[in-house]
């Protein structure tokens, strides 16, 4: 239940943090383009948008760090899969498990170096340029975004653990029929997912 | 290979690699933990080394890249250096937070939009009214509209599953082979990473800017902006696209495979008129940043308000309800990318520290290295790269590196880029990793390794294409220099 609830909040927040941001650099532009017309200036001038961009940073950064625990939960995370895919599938087991440890431990380290950072931050009265938001609570993405995705790999790793699957991002984008196989062709570590450069 | 499924590998295979795979990365750290408390003693020389092993190691388990970077900057910063750890979880933050990197995730939205948004399927109508009745007719009308695609997009996979999943089943129908159908589209979709909008060339910029290189004559060297990369690509990016398309030509003559009926002018017209608010994008976000309407952020930004509005409003082939899970899915693909982005930041913040770039370019002086021999290198490296790695991660490691190399040499910034991507295009076209292979097997529910016979010949073009693209940088520069960028 206390999953669901999660699963469900991480998803709302990534995509209201993106949706949002968007709106917000469209909104800029258009200020910015709407207070050189004579009739608006009257209306637009007094409001400031200088912080749009900063906030649309921060936005992203948090989007980035939650983004990421969200996808270790879909698996879309790439690795250099080749070499794993050539083994036999009981060592691979051991590799992969390895690999998701290793996942947990870096994030980890991080969730708790940055936890730390952003104590001593708190305790100081530093303050971001444009909005004046204090500095702690924007670094709080750093351990917040870690712990999450340090939770999400042990996650992946105790359900690899009891049932030898790890989640697969698929190509899923419309068009394609639900029924073509996985389009990774090997197991082992999560394939790409959707749109790459 | 890659083709090779799991099951035809026996279970117990690769006991002794699947042992050295866990215990290299670990007997790295060991050496490294052991230099820290003073035990052995590793010669400064050798540290680079040891990290590169480390990282190399980490990668070859198949974890994800993002953290093999992290693990290895963090074993790095701890045991090596003074630098205080906790300056590693500041850069995380600090890594990102330029508002240029913002356009990434504004791009592959404005992507997922056009993806979905029925944008392709009129681009492909356009396009077949133009050229259906030349030889191939469909295959050329796969490698205009992946083009045109591509200038919306700003991904080579979102061009590949546009075009592809309305093409291919229409060229079958149409009597053409698959593999033909298979070969052009997996091919003509890596033109998305050449032609601007371009997600790639944005990293490229990304990764080297800030960085302070010394040209061949003593003087620093400013790094390319996103908009001179831009504008750099219609070029390569049209030259590659027709050489694409004569051989999609060439191969349909000689086999005589079918060709449509030349359309009218009028339909051209009623084609081009529908498939405008589309063809519109390339004018906002190329004339926007060309003109200094817009930061390249804001004309992602504005691409993809605008690809949400024609999409849900316009063309109204997407339903309100959908736009979360565009907004879901291009979240989760933005922060996969950021992350590798952060990482790569470290990464590069160690390899500054540690001097390697000035290292390897003074020792390439020293030898002799001409520009010659030094962009093979380049090419072979990247090529071998991209046979096991994704784009963003080749360009986000390797760039770094090799810019300031190459600016001593005197390459030009812009053209240096526009190379790393024609080799990144090439990567993505060819096993074990190449995306477009696995997205238009999908599609055309081919094997890997059939697909890989079919793509032979677009792969060859774009290898030669590759050679003049890096020994003729003027084919690169004139346009840029033509605006006076």
């Amino acid at each position: 239940m206390f999953l669901r609830i999660l699963d469900r909040l991480e998803e709302i927040i990534i995509s209201l943090l993106i949706g949002g941001a968007t709106v917000l650099i469209f909104v800029a532009v258009l200020h910015r383009y709407g207070s050189t017309v004579p009739f608006l200036f009257p209306y637009l001038h007094d409001i400031d948008m200088t912080w749009a961009q900063e906030l649309c940073i921060y936005m992203f950064v948090w989007m980035a760090k939650f983004g990421a625990a969200y996808g270790v939960r879909q698996g879309v995370h790439v690795g250099v899969d080749v070499l794993v895919n050539r083994l036999g599938i009981n060592h691979r087991f051991k590799v992969i498990l390895f690999g998701l440890m290793a996942g947990a431990v870096f994030t980890g380290i991080i969730a708790t170096l940055g936890a730390s950072f952003v104590w001593d931050l708190s305790e100081t009265d530093s303050r971001s340029n444009d909005l004046e938001a204090p500095k702690w609570i924007v670094y709080l993405a750093i351990p917040l975004g870690s712990g999450l995705m340090c939770f999400r790999f042990l996650q992946v790793a105790w359900t690899f653990w009891r049932t030898g699957d790890v989640p697969h991002a698929s190509h899923h984008v419309d068009g394609i029929d639900e029924d073509v196989p996985a389009l990774h062709p090997q197991g082992g570590l999560p394939a790409h997912q959707g749109i790459k450069a | 290979m890659s083709s090779i499924t799991a099951d035809t590998i026996p279970p117990n295979k690769g006991a002794t690699n699947a042992a050295i795979m866990i215990a290299a990365p670990l007997v790295l750290l060991g050496v490294c933990l052991l230099s820290k408390m003073g035990i052995i003693v590793v010669p400064s020389g050798a540290r680079g080394l040891i990290i590169a092993g480390l990282l190399i190691s980490l990668f070859i388990t198949g974890m994800p890249i993002s953290i093999a970077l992290g693990l290895s900057v963090l074993t790095f910063m701890f045991t090596m250096t003074d630098v205080p750890i906790v300056a590693v979880s500041l850069k995380l933050f600090t890594g990102i937070e330029k508002f240029e990197i913002m356009s990434i995730p504004f791009f592959i939205l404005a992507g997922n939009f056009l993806t979905r948004g029925g944008v392709a399927k009129r681009m492909i109508y356009f396009a077949t009214t133009l050229i259906g009745h030349w030889y191939g007719g469909l295959g050329l009308a796969g490698v205009v509209s992946c083009a045109l695609f591509a200038a919306i997009s700003g991904s080579s996979v979102a061009t590949v599953v546009a075009i592809g999943s309305i093409l291919l089943p229409a060229m079958v129908k149409q009597g053409y082979p698959k593999r033909f159908g298979a070969g052009v589209i997996a091919t003509s979709g890596a033109l998305g990473i050449l032609f601007p909008p371009s997600i790639n060339l944005v990293i490229y910029s990304v990764a080297t800017s800030g960085m302070s290189v010394i040209g061949p004559d003593g003087r620093s060297v400013s790094s390319a902006s996103i908009g001179q990369l831009f504008i750099a690509g219609i070029v390569p990016g049209i030259c590659l696209a027709t050489l694409l398309g004569a051989m999609t030509f060439y191969q349909a003559y000689k086999n005589d495979y079918p060709r449509m009926e030349r359309a009218s002018w009028g339909e051209r017209g009623k084609a081009f008129l529908d498939s405008f608010w589309g063809l519109f994008l390339i004018v906002i976000v190329i004339g926007g940043i060309y003109a200094g309407l817009f930061t390249p952020t804001e004309a992602a930004a504005m691409a993809a308000v605008y690809a949400f509005f024609v999409s849900v409003f316009v063309y109204k082939d997407l339903k309100l309800s959908d736009v979360p899970t565009v907004l879901l899915n291009s979240a989760a693909m933005s922060a996969m990318i950021l992350y590798i982005v952060t990482n790569a930041v470290l990464f590069s913040f160690l390899m500054v520290s540690e001097q390697i770039p000035q290292g390897m370019a003074d020792w390439m002086s020293n030898q002799g290295f001409g520009i010659i021999s030094f962009l093979l290198v380049c090419n072979l490296i990247l090529l071998a790269a991209g046979n096991v790695m994704d784009p963003a991660a080749i360009v986000l490691i390797f760039a770094p590196i090799l810019f300031p190399v190459a600016a001593r040499l005197g390459v030009n910034p812009v053209h240096f880029g526009i190379m790393m991507a024609v080799n990144m295009e090439i990567g993505l076209c060819h096993p074990p990793v190449g995306l477009n292979l696995y997205v238009a097997s999908g599609i055309a529910k081919m094997g890997i390794s059939e697909l890989t016979l079919a793509v032979l010949p677009w792969l060859l073009t774009m290898i030669g294409f590759l050679v003049v693209i890096t020994y003729w940088p003027g084919l690169t520069l004139f346009f840029p220099r033509l605006l006076g960028m």
